[in-house]
């Protein structure tokens, strides 16, 4: 990687990523819990793995490791795959309920 | 590797025999391709271990897993055979997308590299995600695929923060790497470290459907077609808890997480077999069920023991068999009574087909942990680990639980074996479901005398 970029990335202190990726996380976490729209629950997912993307950046410019930013890599594209089940889902469930409101989906007692 | 590439190739395979449209083949070939990957694993041919610059290791355990989950799988195939008979679409991609999902539980009983880890349970999950709404136009179905994709990608967000957690403590990914460094006593308080096992095994917890992380588990078993509720409380709990065991056994745990571990397992086996004991659906009986007997997979493990590897082994031998021809009965019994789950439609299945009903006895009796079935030496074995443990007190209770979960299948025995009151429609059952059922009911009496120790 580059080293200005390195360089860059630890002029801010690890806390402060750490801080920062706990927050979106739990923005992600707080809205797949309450919210009621299917498609800003699927958002909010991949804010939780976006966040995590950004602390495992972080972590690997401080540990000068190279391998964090790779895993950085294999998340991204797994969570393109995620996505792509999850709103061939939604289109489903759109066809069956015509909404999507998650209390739509409640046939199911639990 | 070998085996790997099989069943990728099977998978395709398979897809292309759907666009021809040659049905009749689709099973046949998955069930080849399954005995081939049985026997590349049984006798290591270009195993290639480690594989992937190390973050795959086929040792012992491994090894024995995979045929595990792989003669699972053979089983639901054949009773695929029937069950997909009446499906007009979309055959070959539920047999391919099962066979995909199968690889992602071999690489995550043989991981020893985080990424792995989190690689695996996704290439285990993103094709179940599909397979629960298999059944297109069923709203039931389609609830389920949605809960169970929601439940799974948030489980999959805890499950990375924990493992980048861990990597920003330790500075690596590697398995041995990150045992070698929890072992080292100045390291015993790291905040960032407990932090990351916790949220890390929170994740995978999801994934076993312990309590409190069960969250929408029963709805997704109940709403998913039956043979994939048949293949995730078999094949994906076997993975699982596999990777969960291997996961706990490289590293040397802080109390903090043994104390979750502890909290878990009481939390799982309570309320699973107190849940159990209100349910009239059997679908949803059996998912409980699934969580009880987490529960008791669960106490294996905490203690650390040694032996914990071949008790989780046995035990999760002995679920799967009877999970698996107790879901085909269920099946059966279903389409009889057009479409209905209520256990009542067990009732009069001794007079009808006297065979089925003493293989669906000894299932069930194995399930609640009878003597001379495979469930109780199961059991028995747990408990003994639990003992040896010091965990006097919760062995204890898990006894009263296990006693408790007698009741709920008594009562299907009970159904089963009482006389029918009006004539419904007879239960057909099909020669290869027959032969699947013999081998499950055979199996979990055969099993009790064998013990089962892994390489």
């Amino acid at each position: 990687m580059d080293q200005g970029i390195i360089t860059a990335i630890r002029t801010v202190p690890l806390d402060h990523y750490v801080l920062l990726s706990f927050l979106l996380f739990g923005i992600g976490a707080a809205g797949v819990a309450l919210r009621r729209n299917t498609i800003i629950v699927l958002m909010c997912i991949e804010l939780m793995f976006n966040s995590v993307n950004l602390l495992l950046a972080a972590f690997s410019a401080h540990h000068s490791d190279p391998r964090g930013q790779v895993f950085v890599f294999f998340i991204m594209l797994v969570a393109a795959a995620e996505v792509t089940v999850g709103l061939s889902i939604l289109v489903m469930m759109k066809r069956i309920v015509d909404s999507v409101d998650v209390n739509q989906l409640n046939r199911l007692k639990g | 590797m070998s085996a790997l590439v099989l069943l990728s190739v099977v998978g395709v395979v398979l897809l292309y025999l759907g666009l021809f449209g040659r049905r009749t083949a689709l099973a046949a070939t998955g069930v080849a391709g399954l005995l081939g990957t049985i026997a590349l694993i049984a006798t290591g041919w270009h195993l290639e271990s480690p594989l992937f610059a190390g973050i795959v290791r086929f040792d012992g355990p491994a090894r024995a897993y995979t045929l595990l989950m792989a003669g699972a799988t053979v089983l639901l195939f054949l009773f695929g055979v029937d069950y997909y008979a009446r499906m007009q679409r979309n055959v070959a991609e539920q047999y391919a997308l099962m066979l995909f999902s199968l690889v992602g539980g071999i690489l995550i009983v043989s991981f020893s590299n985080l990424v792995m880890l989190f690689l695996g349970i996704e290439i285990l999950s993103i094709p179940l995600y599909i397979l629960a709404g298999g059944k297109r136009d069923s709203f039931r179905s389609g609830e389920a695929a949605f809960k169970y994709f929601v439940q799974g990608s948030f489980a999959s967000g805890f499950l990375l923060m924990g493992l980048a957690l861990v990597y920003g403590a330790t500075g690596s990914f590697d398995l041995a790497a990150i045992g070698t460094w929890s072992a080292d006593a100045a390291h015993g308080h790291d905040t960032v470290f407990l932090l990351g096992l916790l949220l890390t095994l929170a994740g995978l917890a999801f994934k076993l459907a312990a309590v409190p992380f069960h969250f929408w588990s029963p709805d997704v078993y109940e709403g998913s077609p039956t043979l994939i509720t048949a293949f995730m409380s078999t094949v994906v709990k076997t993975a699982a808890f596999a990777a969960f065991h291997r996961f706990i056994a490289a590293l040397h745990l802080p109390d903090a997480v043994g104390t979750m571990l502890l909290t878990m397992t009481v939390l799982t086996l309570f309320l699973g077999n107190v849940v159990a004991l209100r349910q009239t659906q059997f679908k949803r009986l059996m998912a409980y069920s699934s969580i009880a007997h987490t529960g008791f997979l669960l106490l294996a493990l905490v203690g650390g023991d040694p032996r914990s590897g071949d008790v989780l082994f046995y035990y999760l031998a002995a679920y799967t068999l009877a999970t698996v021809g107790l879901f085909i009965i269920l099946t059966l019994a279903k389409r009889a009574a057009q479409g209905e789950e209520h256990i009542r439609i067990f009732r009069g299945l001794f007079r009808e087909r006297p065979w089925v009903a003493v293989a669906a006895l000894l299932m069930l009796l194995s399930l609640a942990g009878i003597p001379f079935t495979a469930g109780f030496v199961a059991k028995y074995r747990v408990f003994m680990l639990g003992l040896a443990g010091g965990h006097v007190l919760i062995t204890f209770f898990a006894v009263a639980m296990a006693l408790l979960g007698i009741y709920y299948y008594a009562l299907v025995v009970r159904e089963a074996f009482a006389p029918r009151e009006q004539e419904g429609g007879t239960l057909a059952v099909a020669p290869l479901n027959w032969l699947v059922i013999t081998l499950c009911g055979v199996g979990v009496v055969a099993l009790a005398v064998w013990p089962v120790a892994l390489p």
